[in-house]
């Protein structure tokens, strides 16, 4: 009877002990202290911190400031991933973009993309049909192009590893081909994998 | 024979206790061109081990050519060991509305010990005319 009691009572505790550890699931704010931390990988923190480091350097650099009309019209470029993973570029130049545009200093152009490619197709075709119908181009070339590479370098000693994040950016005036802004911002994080794990 | 055990002893105890100990050494020229445009401070402090390690010499501020306020903060590690902490900006209109910045990150940064280094930021818009920056230890 007692054995009975005894084990009914240990099989009830099992779940209590699976779950004693695991933090229950609850929200933390993006790219705070709370998020986690991965060496080989970019974190959102990082698209952040580096989105945030571009866009000062940009405004204060008074580029964007250099057109007849204000405010620049922009185009995105090429972003190349030289990294080992798979990442969405728009994490680092969507952020650009909404900053910059929040400025007031620059507009994003949707409807001309890199090889003719529209970002919103939709809005090529009615920006294409009004000058149709009006028979006036509407359509404003970019005075800039965004365009820019991310690379990942990497050092293992022992247990501990390393990877280095190069966020490298350039603006590229239109007319002239020539880059009047660039911007490079590293990150770095060092870990260590643990000798004993599961 | 106990002198032998207790050198060796002595210094390994000695090393334990420097090992974590840095401090910076500077050079910097004494006759200076630029003229730093200080602006007075208030100051909120609830942890005050990180201000003896992460203390606040002084904040400058300037315009950028496009119309953006510039902020610019000393720290000083008046500690002799590394000491690491985050800070975020925030910014704020003429009527100390925050303005929303999508790219306001919790910055990790570092402080050697007896190093004094700079921090900065630019506003998002020219609509900034005040700022706060938060300090937490790691």
């Amino acid at each position: 009877m007692k054995k009975t009691v005894l084990l009914s009572l240990l099989a009830a505790a099992i779940p209590f002990v699976g779950t004693g550890c695991r933090t229950p699931a609850h929200y933390i704010q993006t790219g705070g202290r709370e998020s986690l931390v991965n060496v080989n990988q970019i974190n959102i923190q990082d698209f952040i911190e580096a989105a945030n480091t571009a866009t000062s350097d940009l405004l204060a650099s008074g580029a964007l400031d250099k057109v007849a009309n204000p405010p620049a019209v922009l185009a995105i470029s090429r972003i190349v991933n030289n990294t080992g993973q798979q990442i969405d570029t728009d994490l680092l130049i969507k952020k650009i973009r909404v900053a910059v545009l929040n400025s007031g200093k620059a507009q994003v152009t949707t409807t001309m993309g890199l090889g003719g490619t529209a970002e919103d197709p939709m809005a090529k075709g009615l920006q294409q049909e009004a000058e149709f119908k009006s028979d006036q181009k509407t359509t404003r070339t970019p005075d800039f192009t965004l365009s820019g590479k991310i690379i990942q370098t990497t050092a293992k000693d022992g247990n501990t590893s390393q990877s280095t994040y190069s966020f490298q950016l350039s603006l590229t005036d239109a007319k002239t081909g020539l880059a009047v802004w660039e911007n490079e911002k590293e990150i770095t994080k060092q870990g260590g994998r643990p000798s004993v794990g599961f | 024979m106990k002198t032998r055990i207790f050198l060796p002893l002595a210094g390994a105890a000695l090393l334990a206790l420097t090992g974590c100990h840095t401090s910076m050494n500077t050079i910097e020229n004494a006759q200076k061109e630029g003229q730093r445009q200080m602006i007075s401070d208030s100051r909120v402090i609830t942890d005050s081990s990180l201000a003896k390690k992460v203390s606040f010499v002084g904040i400058n501020q300037s315009m950028t050519p496009g119309g953006f306020l510039k902020v610019q903060i000393e720290l000083l590690n008046r500690k002799h060991s590394l000491q690491r902490f985050s800070y975020q900006f925030e910014w704020f209109d003429a009527n100390g509305m925050q303005i929303n910045n999508i790219v306001s990150p919790t910055v990790p940064d570092q402080i050697e010990g007896g190093e004094s280094k700079f921090i900065s930021s630019v506003a998002p818009t020219t609509a900034c005319k005040d700022f706060r920056v938060k300090f937490i230890e790691d």
